[in-house]
C-alpha cells in the first residue's frame, strides 16, 4: 500500500463517493477539447475543436442506456456514437443550433464572419459547410456572440458590440433587424426569450432589452457589482408563457457573484450571492451560468476551475451573501492519465432539456461527461 | 503491378463474423474463421465458395491465423477444417489454442444438445481441428514456407489476442483483429513497431464511438453490487474462467475495505483450477501488475474472496458469487441461479454476449418466465444487468493504431461505408493515405510500390554525377541508364560496357538506312545545301554539319544526295543512322519526305 499517492487516494475517495451521489456517470475523451456543446436534438449533441487551425465538428449521439429507462439494466450501451463529422478550417468558439433544421452557425472568436453548417441526414455522416455570412461589425477581434431565432424562418441574432446586433435570415443572408444603437459596450451574451424580445448581456453587467418587431432604444439595467469586472448571463423562459415573472435572467461575473432578476424588472434583484469559489483561472473565456430547464431555482457555474457547481437559489436573499452550492461534480478534476488535474478547467456545460438532474459538460483535456447526481430530498431541486 | 487484394468474406451489410481471405505476393491467406451468432441456418458460416466451388480448401489456401477466441473469430473453425475441408496449418497464439476447444466444445453443446441442431460439427471434429494448430508466440517470426512469414503482436481484448503482420518478400499486411490502446487491470494495450504495413486491415464496428471510460463502467457495476447486497440481497455473476472473472475480482477487492463491505465474496471452485492453471502458463499475455501478484501469491488468493461450497447458496443474507459457465447453460451458475432467481432482492449480472438458446440469452432478452428441463416454470423475479467489459478501440484507439504502425494504406472492415466517410476523410487527411472500405463479398485491391534494392557499380555512380546538375532530390528522382543484371540472389546495376565484358558479349552496332525521294530542280550539291539550310532552321539545338565531302550530318545521322543521269531531277537521298539515334533519324525521314520548301536560298 506504500507505493499508492496521495492523487491516487484522492482519485479512489472521490470514486467510492461517486457510487452514493452520482445515479449515473458517463465519461469520455474526445481527441481534442470542445468549449462548446449543443443539442441538435433530443439524443443528440454537437461539439468542436478550438485548435488555431484545423479542426472537427462532431455530431454526437447520447448513449441508450441513458434513455432506457425501464429497462436500463438490460442495455449495456454505454457509449457515443458519431453520426456526423465534418473539418473546420479554424477554430470554434461559439455554435449554436437553429431549431428546425439541420443547420448550426459557427463563429471563431475572432473574426466576424459566421460558417453555416449542414449536419447531414441518414444518407451521409459528412458535416458540410454551406456557406459564410460576412457580417459588418465595429470590433472584428473578439468574436460574434450568436443567438438562434426561436420562431419564424430559419434566422440567427449576432453581434459583437451592443451596437451592431443585428437578425439576419439564413438562406438568403438578408438583415431582417438592427439595433442600430450606438453602444460600443462589447458583447458577452445574447439569447431571445421570445419570438421577437430578446436579452443583450454586456461584458461589462449592462443588460438590454430589445424587440426585433420595434428598433427603439434599448433600456439600459446595470447589474451593480464589482467595477472592472467580466460578466455573462443565463436566461430561463417559458415559451408558452407570456408572463414575464417567468423570464429569469443570472448574471455571472468573474468576481464569482451571480445577480437574479426576472422581466418584471431587470434594474432590481431578485437575490444575489457571493459563490463560494476559490478561481484556479484568470481567463474569463469559460465562464458559464444556466439555469435547469427542469427543476426550479436551480442554477449551474462553471469556467473557473475544473468544477461544475449547482447551486439553489430558492435559498438566496437580496442583500449580498456567501453561499454554497449543493452538488459540485469534480469528475474533470479526477484524471488517471497524465493530465495535470490542477490544470483542469470546464470549458463548457449544458443541462438535458427534459431529464431533471442531468449535465453534460467538457473540460480543456478533452473530456466530456454525463451525469446525473441523487436527488437529496431536502433541496428544492 | 504487384498488388495485394483482401475480401472479407460475408454478405451485405452484417456484421457479426470475422472471415477475411488476404492475397499477397501469390500466397492465400485465411484471417480468423468467426461464426454469425445471429443466424440459426447456414447463413452463420462464412460462405467459402469464393475460394472455390465445391471441394476442399487445403490447395487454396496457404495459411489460416485465427487472431482470438471469441466465437466470432474461431466459431466456424471446425467446420471450415473438417465439414469443407481444409488441412493446412492453422496458426494462433498459445492461449488462444489452449482455450478455443473449450468454447468451441461448449459452444457444440448448446447449440446441439439444448437447441438440438445437425449440420453441427462434432466434438471430434473439433479435435481433429486443433491438431492442425501451430502455436505462435509474441514478436517472433515464423517461416510459413519460402516465401512466406508471420509474426503476432500483443492485441490487449482478451487473454491471448494478437495482432498478425503477414509478409510476403517486401510486401506486407498487418492484420487487427480485435484490439485497444488502453490498459485495463488484467490486460495490456495493443503494441506494434513503426512496420509500415503496405494494408493495415482493422474492424470498423467501433471505429465511430467514444468509449465511455473503464472506471464509469466500473463504477455502475460496484455500485449495483453494493445497492443488492446493502439491501440483503445475492449477486450472481456467471463468468468463463478467465479474463473478465479476474478483471472483477481485483476491482471488487481494491474497494471492498474502502466500501466498508461487510458481505462474503466467492468464486467457485472449478473456476480456481482452471484460471490458475491457464495463469501458469500464460502469465507472459497479461499486464505488469498482475504478473507482480501472481508472482508472490496464488492468482486467487484474494483477501476478501473464497473458495465457494455448494451449500453457501443457502445461507441467508447478502452474498457476491462468481461461478462458471459464463452463459447460464448448465452447471454451477445455473444451479445457483435456479436458486435465487425468485428473490427480487437478488441480482444477476451478465458481463459478457451470450449464445442462443443458452439460459443467459433468454434473460437478457428480458424474458421473465423459463421453462427448465423438468418441464418446470422458473420465475424470473431478480434484477438483471447486462453489462459489458469488453475492451474494443474506438476512433481514437483506431488513429494512435495507424501512428503507431504507419501504414501505407487502411483498410476497414465490417461498415456500411455512407456511413464512415467522416472517418474516411479523417484518416485520409491526417496521415495522406488511401482508406478503403469494402462490403462484405467485395474484393479490394491495393497497388503496392515494393522496394526492390540493387547494387550499383561505381563507375556508373561516377559516370552519373559527372554528367552534371543539381544533385539528386529525393522528391525529384533522375532517370538514369544501366544494366541490371540478376544472378543467383543479387542484383546489380552496371554499365553497358561492364555487362558486356562480364557476359563475355561482343558490342554490335546497328544501323539503319532510308532511301527518301525528293523532287528537286538543283544540281545535287545545291539540293544538299538547300536540305541543310532548312535542317538548320528546323532542328535548332542540335548539331548539324556540312561537311565537306558532300553529306550532311546531324548529330551522327549521316545524308547524302544523289540522282540518275535519265532523272536528274529526281534526286534519292540516302540518311543512315545508327540505333541509338533512332528517334531522331525516324523523325528526319519523315520530315524530309514533306519536301523541301520552296523559299529557301541554296546557300
Amino acid at each position: 500500500m506504500g507505493e499508492t499517492s496521495s492523487v491516487e487516494n484522492e482519485f479512489d475517495d472521490w470514486f467510492i463517493e461517486s457510487l452514493k451521489i452520482y445515479n449515473h456517470i458517463h465519461e469520455y475523451q474526445l481527441e481534442h477539447p470542445t468549449r462548446a456543446i449543443e443539442w441538435t436534438s433530443e439524443k443528440t449533441i454537437c461539439v468542436a475543436g478550438y485548435n488555431s487551425d484545423k479542426n472537427e465538428i462532431l455530431e454526437l449521439l447520447l448513449p441508450l442506456k441513458l434513455f432506457a429507462d425501464d429497462n436500463q439494466g438490460l442495455c449495456a450501451e454505454r457509449d457515443f456514437k458519431v453520426v456526423h463529422g465534418g473539418f473546420s478550417d479554424g477554430s470554434i468558439h461559439c455554435l449554436k443550433h437553429i431549431p428546425g433544421t439541420r443547420c448550426v452557425v459557427t463563429n471563431d472568436g475572432f473574426n466576424s464572419n459566421l460558417q453555416v453548417w449542414d449536419l447531414g441526414g441518414d444518407d451521409c455522416d459528412v458535416i458540410k459547410r454551406t456557406g459564410v455570412l460576412q457580417l459588418k461589425s465595429a470590433s472584428s477581434d473578439n468574436g460574434v456572440k450568436i443567438a438562434p431565432g426561436l420562431t419564424g424562418g430559419p434566422c440567427v441574432l449576432h453581434g459583437s458590440q451592443i451596437s451592431d446586433i443585428q437578425l439576419t435570415e439564413l438562406t438568403s443572408g438578408k438583415p431582417l433587424y438592427s439595433l442600430g444603437k450606438d453602444i460600443p459596450d462589447l458583447l458577452s451574451s445574447l439569447q431571445f426569450v421570445s419570438g421577437s424580445v430578446f436579452l443583450a448581456c454586456a461584458c461589462n453587467g449592462d443588460l438590454y432589452v430589445g424587440d426585433t418587431r420595434k428598433p427603439s432604444a434599448p433600456q439600459n439595467n446595470p447589474a451593480g457589482g464589482r467595477e472592472g469586472a467580466h460578466w455573462c448571463m443565463g436566461v430561463k423562459t417559458d415559451l408558452s408563457s407570456s408572463d414575464p415573472s417567468s423570464c429569469s435572467v443570472a448574471r455571472l461575473s468573474s468576481a464569482c457573484q451571480v445577480v437574479v432578476s426576472d422581466l418584471r424588472d431587470l434594474r432590481a434583484p431578485l437575490c444575489q450571492a457571493q459563490l463560494h469559489v476559490q478561481r484556479k483561472t484568470t481567463s474569463d473565456d469559460f465562464m458559464k451560468v444556466t439555469w435547469a430547464p427542469a427543476l426550479d431555482n436551480c442554477l449551474a457555474v462553471s469556467g473557473f476551475d475544473g468544477m461544475v457547481q449547482i447551486y439553489d437559489t430558492a435559498s438566496w436573499r437580496p442583500e449580498l451573501m456567501e453561499f454554497q452550492p449543493f452538488f459540485i461534480h469534480r469528475g474533470h478534476m479526477m484524471s488517471d492519465d497524465q493530465f495535470d488535474t490542477s490544470l483542469a478547467v470546464v470549458t463548457t456545460h449544458v443541462w438535458h432539456p427534459s431529464r431533471p438532474r442531468t449535465v453534460l459538460s467538457a473540460a480543456v483535456d478533452g473530456s466530456v461527461h454525463v451525469w446525473d447526481w441523487v436527488d437529496k430530498a431536502t433541496a428544492s431541486c | 503491378m504487384p498488388e495485394i487484394k483482401v475480401t472479407p468474406l460475408g454478405a451485405g451489410q452484417d456484421v457479426g463474423r470475422s472471415c477475411i481471405l488476404v492475397s499477397i505476393g501469390g500466397k492465400n491467406i485465411m484471417l480468423d474463421c468467426g461464426m454469425h451468432m445471429g443466424f440459426n441456418d447456414d447463413r452463420r458460416f462464412p460462405d467459402f465458395s469464393y475460394i472455390t466451388q465445391q471441394g476442399r480448401l487445403t490447395e487454396f489456401l496457404d495459411c489460416v491465423i485465427i487472431s482470438h477466441f471469441h466465437l466470432d473469430h474461431c466459431g466456424a473453425l471446425p467446420y471450415m477444417s473438417e465439414m469443407v475441408g481444409y488441412d493446412g496449418p492453422i496458426y494462433m497464439t498459445h492461449p488462444t489454442k489452449a482455450i478455443c476447444p473449450i468454447l468451441l466444445e461448449d459452444f457444440r453443446k448448446i447449440t446441439v444438445d439444448k437447441k438440438g441442431e445437425t449440420n453441427f460439427f462434432t466434438s471430434q471434429m473439433i479435435k481433429d481441428c486443433m491438431k492442425k494448430v501451430v502455436p505462435l508466440n509474441l514478436h517472433q517470426t515464423v517461416q510459413v514456407d519460402d516465401e512466406l512469414e508471420i509474426k503476432a503482436y500483443y492485441a490487449g481484448h482478451v487473454l491471448g489476442a494478437a495482432m498478425v503482420q503477414i509478409k510476403v518478400g517486401s510486401e506486407s499486411v498487418v492484420y487487427t483483429g480485435d484490439y485497444n490502446m488502453t490498459p485495463d487491470r488484467h490486460l495490456g494495450a495493443a503494441w506494434i513497431d513503426k512496420c509500415r504495413p503496405d494494408i493495415l486491415i482493422s474492424e470498423s464496428t467501433y471505429a465511430t464511438t467514444i468509449r465511455d471510460s473503464k472506471r464509469c463502467r466500473e463504477r455502475d457495476f460496484l455500485k449495483k453490487v453494493h445497492e443488492t447486497v446493502e439491501r440483503g440481497g445475492k449477486v450472481l455473476i456467471p463468468v468463463f474462467a478467465l479474463g473478465r472473472a479476474q478483471e472483477l475480482c481485483i476491482l471488487l477487492e481494491t474497494f471492498w475495505e474502502r466500501m466498508n463491505m461487510k458481505a462474503p465474496i466467492y468464486f467457485s471452485t472449478g473456476l480456481t483450477e482452471k484460471a490458475n492453471h491457464y495463469y501458469k502458463l500464460f502469465i507472459t499475455w497479461t499486464n505488469q501488475k498482475i504478473r507482480k501478484t501472481f508472482v508472490q501469491r496464488n492468482m486467487f488468493e484474494f483477501k476478501h474472496i473464497k473458495a465457494f461450497d455448494r451449500s453457501y447458496a443457502d445461507n441467508p443474507g447478502p452474498m457476491v458469487v462468481f461461478a462458471t459457465p459464463g452463459m447460464l447453460h448448465a452447471g454451477q451458475s445455473l444451479q445457483i441461479f435456479k436458486k435465487w432467481a425468485g428473490n427480487e432482492k437478488n441480482m444477476i449480472i451478465m458481463p459478457g454476449y451470450c449464445v442462443q438458446g443458452t439460459i443467459g440469452h433468454k434473460i437478457l432478452n428480458g424474458q421473465k418466465k423459463l421453462e427448465m428441463e423438468n418441464r418446470q416454470t422458473l420465475e424470473v423475479k431478480l434484477q438483471v444487468e447486462y453489462m459489458s467489459f469488453s475492451a474494443h478501440a474506438d476512433a481514437k484507439g483506431i488513429m494512435q493504431l495507424i501512428r503507431m504502425a504507419e501504414p501505407r494504406n487502411m483498410l476497414l472492415v465490417h461498415g456500411e461505408a455512407k456511413k464512415m466517410e467522416f472517418l474516411k476523410d479523417k484518416i485520409e487527411q491526417e496521415f495522406t493515405i488511401n482508406c478503403f472500405m469494402p462490403a462484405n463479398g467485395e474484393t479490394t485491391t491495393v497497388i503496392t510500390n515494393p522496394s526492390v534494392p540493387v547494387d550499383i557499380s561505381l563507375n556508373l555512380l561516377k559516370r552519373e554525377m559527372a554528367l552534371g546538375g543539381p544533385l539528386p532530390d529525393p522528391k525529384k528522382p533522375r532517370t538514369m541508364h544501366g544494366t541490371l543484371i540478376m544472378k543467383d540472389n543479387s542484383l546489380r546495376l552496371v554499365s553497358p560496357e561492364q555487362a558486356l565484358k562480364e557476359l563475355g558479349l561482343n558490342e554490335h552496332q546497328l544501323r539503319f538506312t532510308c532511301r527518301v525521294q525528293l523532287q528537286d530542280p538543283h544540281s545535287d550539291p545545291d539540293t544538299l545545301s538547300r536540305i541543310y539550310t532548312h535542317l538548320k532552321s528546323v532542328l535548332k539545338g542540335y548539331t548539324i554539319q556540312h561537311l565537306p565531302d558532300g553529306t550532311v550530318m546531324v548529330e551522327s545521322i549521316v545524308i547524302k544526295v544523289s540522282s540518275s543521269a535519265e532523272e536528274p531531277n529526281t534526286k534519292v537521298l540516302l540518311l543512315s543512322w545508327s540505333y541509338q539515334d533512332e528517334d531522331l533519324g525516324s523523325f528526319l525521314s519523315t520530315l524530309l519526305k514533306k519536301g523541301l520548301p520552296s523559299g529557301l536560298s541554296s546557300i
